[in-house]
């Protein structure tokens, strides 16, 4: 019995720790390949280089403008995560007592926007921004992320502010506090796990979303780092070190934030899946 | 207090739903609605002149060959995948909810595919299977089994099970803390009840735990499906918006794309806004169809603890 079980628990961590090499193998090597000289990628296709090139990332940030792009991609993700998450909660707040035949209705509307694909919008978004003059800006993809980012962040936060005992509300009514004062100063501060939830996941996204800005980012000097980096790819579709150094570049953020902060990243995506 | 102002007090909640609610209809309802409004017209993208055209885009459609195969590439991929997350993604999924040590550690690796953007891993797959810098090849050949090297991507038959490869790669994740949020609410007791009835290892999770798992086989059906008739960034990495090599990675998200705004191989003339509107709002009915009877009839079967 005894050696069963060790036989068990042996082949368990032979079976995860092989699961684990496919996931990392392939991207330790383009992290590998971000160092490697274009001979060196044909002189030892899966060796280490011969010598590192540093100078792909130099490049990588003037060349193909991964200053640029990484510069958009945070004001666009940043803005939009934050805009969107705010009027989320403000949303979720306004709706909380749902007992209100018109919150209710509200509500379903909100969340029934998950079920819009992206594919039907992007078009006459196209034409509406256009109309708007916000082609060639970076609003073009700040103003649709922040309204595609509230289904999500309603679904996740009215439940959230329904549990919340009425007294909290009352109390700040009774010390005179108006209704914005007491989502700001009360409200606000409690919700925080489901902010950060609701920001993860959005946030996420909004930093890989590739086809938005393959439609709406007009200007090169408007595109976000996937779209940059692609674009790149079209024009100098040799110069492989450089472009797996932009991908290492254009990964490496959420890749870190994942690591300081894994249990709360599994945790604000599979609620999002389960619930979407 | 005037009957007004009791009346804004009463609804005062609601007004905090005012900001939001704008954004909501200018960037994502009203964009819808005239999605619809532009599906039955005519119209290339530019000026004004559009011309009321009825049901002939969607008739044209579903008459062309183009649009079954992309949509059969669509339902391939998607049948694939579903494979891949029901058994290995479930078998992982046992696998850590045994609880081993460095269990953070394993789920933190396997679930990390998911957060990367679908260019960085169209670009980490292209690094693997490329015919020109690709690194199986060479391994390949250099383990003696050189015979089985491909061109992967260029192939006619290699090439869609290589974006499925990819896709899946991406998504495993999913499946894994999906089908592990499901057993944690597997009581222990009734697998030990099972097991003191005699019923063997698996047994016990084919009798037992897999029945208590159908909830979370319905939802990750159903986000697959979504995820799946959606797929366009890994086949545009890949292979391209034409879905080389000759349209055997076509997908409907590609087809879409190339229809509104072109691509190599396609001349201006062939860009036809309304018809790739068409196409998109055949994508969401479909959609919305499949989706309503997946979790119709998958809901049925869902047993309770």
């Amino acid at each position: 019995m005894k050696l069963r079980r060790a036989v068990e628990v042996g082949v368990r961590h032979f079976v995860l720790c092989a699961a684990s090499l496919v996931v990392l193998v392939p991207i330790a090597y383009v992290v590998i390949a971000s160092f490697k000289t274009i001979p060196d990628f044909f002189a030892n296709p899966y060796g280490l280089p011969e010598e590192w090139a540093w100078q792909n990332y130099v490049s990588a940030w003037r060349d193909a403008r991964i200053s640029i792009t990484l510069t958009n991609s945070i004001i666009v993700t940043a803005t939009a995560v934050s805009v969107s998450t705010f009027l989320a909660a403000l949303i979720s707040y306004g709706l909380s007592r749902r007992e209100r035949p018109l919150a209710m209705f509200l509500y379903t509307f909100f969340v029934s926007g998950l079920l819009i694909p992206v594919q039907m919008i992007i078009l006459p978004l196209f034409v509406l921004l256009r109309q708007f003059g916000l082609l060639g800006t970076l609003f073009a993809l700040i103003c649709p992320y922040i309204a595609m980012g509230l289904p999500l962040g309603v679904l996740i936060l009215t439940p959230l502010i329904a549990t919340l005992p009425r007294d909290l509300s009352d109390a700040g009514r009774i010390d005179g506090a108006s209704e914005l004062q007491i989502f700001l100063h009360i409200i606000l501060p409690v919700l925080r796990p489901g902010l950060a939830s609701v920001v993860i996941l959005n946030g996420v996204w909004m930093w890989n979303e590739f086809f938005i800005p393959l439609v709406l980012a007009l200007k090169a000097d408007t595109q976000t780092l996937p779209v940059g980096i692609m674009s790149f790819v079209g024009t100098y579709n040799t110069e492989w070190g450089l472009i797996f150094a932009s991908v290492v570049i254009a990964t490496a953020p959420v890749v870190i934030a994942y690591i300081l902060m894994s249990r709360q990243f599994v945790a604000g995506l599979t609620a999002g899946a389960v619930k979407g | 207090m005037t009957a007004l102002q009791r009346r804004l007090r009463q609804y005062g909640h609601l007004w905090f739903t005012l900001p939001g609610l704008v954004f909501f209809s200018v960037f994502l309802v009203y964009p819808m609605l005239t999605a619809f409004r532009l599906s039955v017209v005519d119209w290339n993208g530019l000026g004004n002149e559009s011309r009321f055209v009825g049901l002939d885009n969607f008739r044209e459609a579903l008459t062309s060959v183009t649009f079954y195969r992309a949509a059969w590439h669509n339902i391939v991929i998607f049948l694939a995948i579903l494979v891949v997350q029901h058994t290995i993604g479930l078998f992982l999924a046992v696998q850590l909810n045994a609880r081993p040590r460095f269990m953070e550690v394993y789920r933190t690796i396997l679930f990390l595919p998911v957060i990367l953007s679908l260019v960085a891993t169209g670009f980490i797959w292209t690094l693997i299977l490329s015919p020109n810098i690709g690194i199986l090849n060479p391994f390949l050949s250099d383990i003696g089994l050189g015979f089985l090297a491909q061109p992967w991507l260029n192939d006619i038959t290699w090439a869609l099970p290589s974006v499925i490869v990819v896709q899946a790669w991406n998504h495993l994740g999913w499946a894994i803390v999906i089908y592990m949020s499901g057993l944690q609410n597997v009581p222990r007791e009734l697998r030990e009840a099972a097991q003191i009835d005699g019923a063997n290892g698996w047994q016990r999770f084919w009798n037992v735990t897999f029945p208590l798992l159908s909830p979370a086989f319905t939802s990750l059906t159903v986000i697959t499906f979504i995820q799946n008739i959606r797929v366009f960034d890994v086949v545009y990495v890949l292979t391209g918006p034409i879905g080389s090599p000759a349209g055997r990675t076509d997908v409907l998200g590609t087809l879409v794309y190339r229809m509104a705004f072109g691509a190599a191989g396609v001349t201006s003339a062939d860009i036809r806004f309304s018809y790739a509107i068409a196409i998109a709002v055949l994508i969401f009915i479909f959609m919305l169809i499949c989706s309503t009877g997946l979790l119709y009839g998958l809901r049925r079967r869902e047993v309770e603890a």
